[in-house]
């Protein structure tokens, strides 16, 4: 989506508004190197959470963090929001 | 309200399952008069939560970005060590109480180990306190009339609660273990809890970009333990169970143990001196 600052690394940017992730489907290149950064417009706090990207972070109301990911093989990788599962899902899409 | 629920009781037994091992412990050496030591680290670890989850607002700064997994992963490590030390306390006491018990229970603990007791037990209260404590609070402050928010707010506390009774059953039943068998099941708990929270504090430090992975995931293992199953849940948060670890996660928990062991034989030489 968002181009990537240097060859190695790409950044995505996510941002959280009632309890939803925007955009929910993130495109990024595969075995590249990602800084996904999470901004969290929300007035509660929520944990950014993805098995099979082995990610579990806290994201405190109004703030932002910048979470490392390795670099994917081609494919589907599901997030959700730990604190508001029903409603705040995505995936990044490796390709 | 059913997944608050599930969230909240997740959590509260992962606490109250070392604040229960250190209880059973007590009582099996005759010691039920230090229960106040486990129970004022509790009690710590519950308003520390509320603290720390509270300070959010005074110390943004600080908890900008990567601040907050900064201070979850220290606080990981230290109860790695904790956790090891207090193995090797109760290895050690259940290889010296033998004839006298009351009396010789009462030598091992007139050190100053009691100490270990009181963190041990903030500790586990604490680790899994501030994200309970963030996850109830943002339920409150949640838009929308009050009537919507209280069956969630309702569904957590039930939680806390059920957890806590849980767990307090289980320690009733294992309760019954004779001493030796206790300090080997409690031990090996504690061992593997410890190991995956050296992992998890890892996995903290690469999230943050500070340690390499090195390689990620080493597998995947989720066709056979998922952590969204309520099993595959329980392991994570008690074990440590990752079923997409990168390597540096898998190398720290496996060679905690041969460390731990060591450390194990170690004290055991010097104590028997």
């Amino acid at each position: 989506m968002t181009p990537g600052l240097s060859a190695a690394t790409d950044e995505i940017h996510v941002v959280i508004k009632d309890h939803q992730f925007s955009p929910s489907e993130v495109r990024v290149k595969a075995n590249t190197q990602i800084k996904l950064i999470l901004q969290n417009d929300d007035p509660t706090a929520e944990e950014f959470e993805s098995f099979s990207l082995n990610r579990e972070r806290v994201v405190r109301p109004g703030q932002s963090i910048t979470i490392y990911l390795s670099p994917l093989k081609p494919g589907s990788y599901e997030f959700f929001g730990d604190f508001h599962p029903d409603s705040a899902k995505g995936k990044v899409i490796a390709e | 309200m059913l997944g608050t629920f599930i969230i909240t009781w997740r959590e509260t037994i992962e606490a109250a399952l070392i604040v229960g091992i250190l209880l059973t412990f007590l009582e099996k050496i005759g010691q039920s008069k230090q229960f106040r030591f486990v129970y004022w680290g509790a009690f710590g670890g519950v308003v520390g939560s509320l603290a720390f989850a509270g300070l959010s607002d005074y110390m943004s700064e600080f908890f900008r970005d990567i601040g907050q997994d900064l201070f979850e992963a220290a606080i990981l490590f230290l109860a790695t060590l904790v956790l090891t030390h207090m193995v090797v306390w109760m290895h050690h006491n259940a290889r010296e109480i033998k004839g006298d018990l009351q009396k010789q229970a009462e030598q091992a603990i007139s050190g100053n180990r009691l100490w270990a007791l009181a963190v041990l037990a903030f500790i586990g209260v604490f680790r899994e306190g501030v994200e309970t404590v963030l996850f109830l609070w943002g339920l409150f402050l949640q838009e929308g009339a009050f009537e919507s928010v209280a069956p969630p707010v309702f569904g957590g506390l039930l939680g806390i609660g059920l957890g806590v009774l849980m767990t307090w059953l289980f320690f009733k039943g294992f309760g019954h273990l004779s001493l030796k068998p206790f300090f080997k099941v409690s031990g090996i708990i504690l061992l593997f809890m410890a190991a995956g929270m050296l992992s998890s504090g890892f996995g903290k430090l690469v999230a943050v970009g500070l340690v390499p992975p090195l390689i990620e995931p080493i597998w995947n293992t989720s066709w056979l333990l998922n952590e969204r199953s309520f099993i595959g849940s329980l392991a994570s948060g008690i074990f440590g169970y990752r079923s997409h670890p990168s390597l540096i996660q898998a190398v720290v928990y496996l060679l905690y143990f041969p460390v731990a062991v060591i450390w194990l034989r170690r004290q055991k030489h010097d104590l028997a001196q």
